[in-house]
């Protein structure tokens, strides 16, 4: 039996105990796509594996963090005894849900087959070289959304361990979220009672739309658009009734920024006003559905000239349920977990620091 | 307002406003739109709660819910009104806004129609070069429906 057929044993139920910091956005990294090939089918195993690759705007300063480098080498976010040295035991973490950035490419991936096959295997992989290996590591079900039917599969073969607490996919795609061709993941994600997180990196990779305007010319340009596309995909999930579809559902919006949500909030409510006949399916203002349904994550957070605009935006999107704090370990532009976020009040700063997290993730 | 102080003004015979169409007039210099519903009549304030816009002068159409995303299914048609400028939707038989009705709404007034005595004199009057004995005049009072508001 190849090891992708194996069933992953249930792990006994996580303890309950009083926590006080939960990572939701920290990265593992292959150092080799290599190391997939032990858990991919014979045909794929002869293939020189890859991902999308951008046009032109690779990061110069690379994505890593220069200081995240295992002692025992290789790249940041290779191994468990650097993070857990690095991250979970220097914040005392209570949990981190780890995922691996660079893999979601592959849903811009012009082989959705390919990219399907890539999926089960990093699954398998993951699962059997980190979800084991700290009580604190939490895992993502890793899909490729421009093969939904089978991620849908995918979901419903390892959704139900105990320790993947999410359906991870790309936030940059062919075509928008919301689209019916998609409605298959959300569907399994609801079956299996899982968030669907999206999470940014491929955008303007492989098969993947450039931001609206078009391509930018440097990686700095292309990460100042992220959270446009996040925009975007928001209000395509919301305006084509997914959340109407599956009222269950649960996004997560990794690492898109936040100080865009209430500008995005305010103009569909406005234009819901007077258009709300051609998406008669939104039965309530687009605001009180992406609240009720939509998650973001902290990191990078956003730093105005006056800290307090901050908190004025948390208190916008209504942070104390709707926002959890992400570092984005081991990459260049995490927020720490101390001095990443200004001073909250006190019960904001638990909700975001622990307490959404533990309700969204039932942990 | 307390019932008992509304006045009834008359607004104009009821063959100004057949199905279909409307009549804005100023009352009390207040400006409002009477609309024949098919053949029912309903008066609303002539000014969007939104941005005081002239609500009367929007397009009378219907609207739309949905049981699913993707499926329509049209209703209402001839009784919503939607704002020249923003497009909010009202319900012209309450002055309920479709999206937030109970807390978004423009004044609605009481329509009714009345019989009202209309006195006019008719007469018939023929000029001949020769004499010849007038003839007989009469009085005839016409009735006729008149739509009445009550404000």
């Amino acid at each position: 039996m190849p090891p992708s057929e194996q069933p992953i044993n249930e792990l006994p139920t996580l303890a309950q105990t009083s926590l006080s910091l939960i990572d939701t956005d920290v990265h593992t990294a292959l150092n080799h796509m290599d190391e997939l090939k032990p858990y991919l089918p014979a045909y794929y195993r002869n293939l020189t594996l890859d991902l999308p690759g951008r046009a032109g705007f690779l990061s110069p300063i690379g994505v890593q963090r220069q200081d995240a480098i295992p002692e025992e080498g290789g790249i940041p976010g290779s191994s468990v005894s650097m993070m857990q040295k690095q991250l979970l035991d220097a914040y005392q973490m209570d949990y981190a849900i780890l995922n691996d950035s660079s893999m979601l490419g592959i849903s811009v991936h012009a082989d959705a087959n390919y990219a399907a096959v890539l999926a089960r295997a990093y699954n398998d992989y993951f699962a059997e070289n980190w979800l084991e290996k700290d009580p604190r590591i939490l895992g993502c079900v890793l899909i490729a959304h421009n093969n939904p039917t089978e991620a849908a599969k995918e979901i419903k073969r390892i959704g139900g361990h105990r320790k993947i607490v999410q359906v991870i996919m790309s936030s940059a795609s062919r075509s928008p979220l919301g689209e019916r061709q998609y409605w298959p993941i959300y569907d399994a994600a609801c079956e299996m009672n899982l968030p669907v997180a999206v999470h940014p990196g491929a955008e303007c990779s492989g098969v993947a739309n450039p931001f609206t305007a078009g391509f930018p010319t440097s990686y700095f340009e292309w990460h100042n658009n992220l959270s446009q596309n996040y925009m975007c995909q928001l209000n395509s999930m919301i305006c084509q009734g997914v959340f109407n579809q599956f009222p269950n559902l649960k996004l997560v919006c990794i690492e898109g920024g936040i100080g865009w949500l209430p500008h995005l909030m305010w103009r569909m409510d406005k234009n819901w006003k007077a258009l709300r006949f051609t998406v008669p399916w939104l039965d309530r203002q687009p605001s009180q559905c992406i609240l009720e349904h939509v998650r973001l994550t902290t990191q990078p957070i956003e730093e105005p000239e006056n800290r307090q605009h901050l908190l004025q935006i948390l208190e916008m999107v209504h942070a104390e349920k709707t926002v959890m704090f992400s570092s984005d370990y081991p990459h260049w532009d995490g927020d720490c977990p101390v001095h990443g976020l200004p001073r909250l009040p006190e019960a904001m700063k638990q909700a975001i620091m622990f307490g959404n997290a533990q309700a969204l993730y039932n942990l | 307002m307390n019932p008992q102080s509304r006045t009834k003004h008359i607004v104009c015979p009821v063959s100004e406003i057949p199905p279909g169409h409307r009549k804005i007039v100023t009352i009390n210099g207040r400006s409002i739109g009477i609309f024949n519903i098919d053949g029912q009549y309903h008066a609303i304030r002539n000014a969007c709660p939104h941005q005081r816009a002239p609500l009367c002068m929007g397009k009378v159409t219907g609207t739309s819910t949905s049981t699913k995303p993707g499926k329509y299914q049209w209703g209402k048609d001839g009784q919503i009104i939607r704002c020249p400028w923003h497009n909010w939707e009202f319900d012209l038989t309450t002055g309920k806004s479709v999206f937030n009705p109970n807390q978004v709404r423009i004044k609605h007034y009481d329509v009714t129609t009345e019989a009202t005595s209309n006195q006019t004199k008719s007469s018939c009057h023929v000029e001949t070069n020769y004499s010849e004995p007038e003839l007989e005049k009469y009085d005839v009072g016409i009735e006729q429906m008149m739509v009445v508001i009550q404000i």
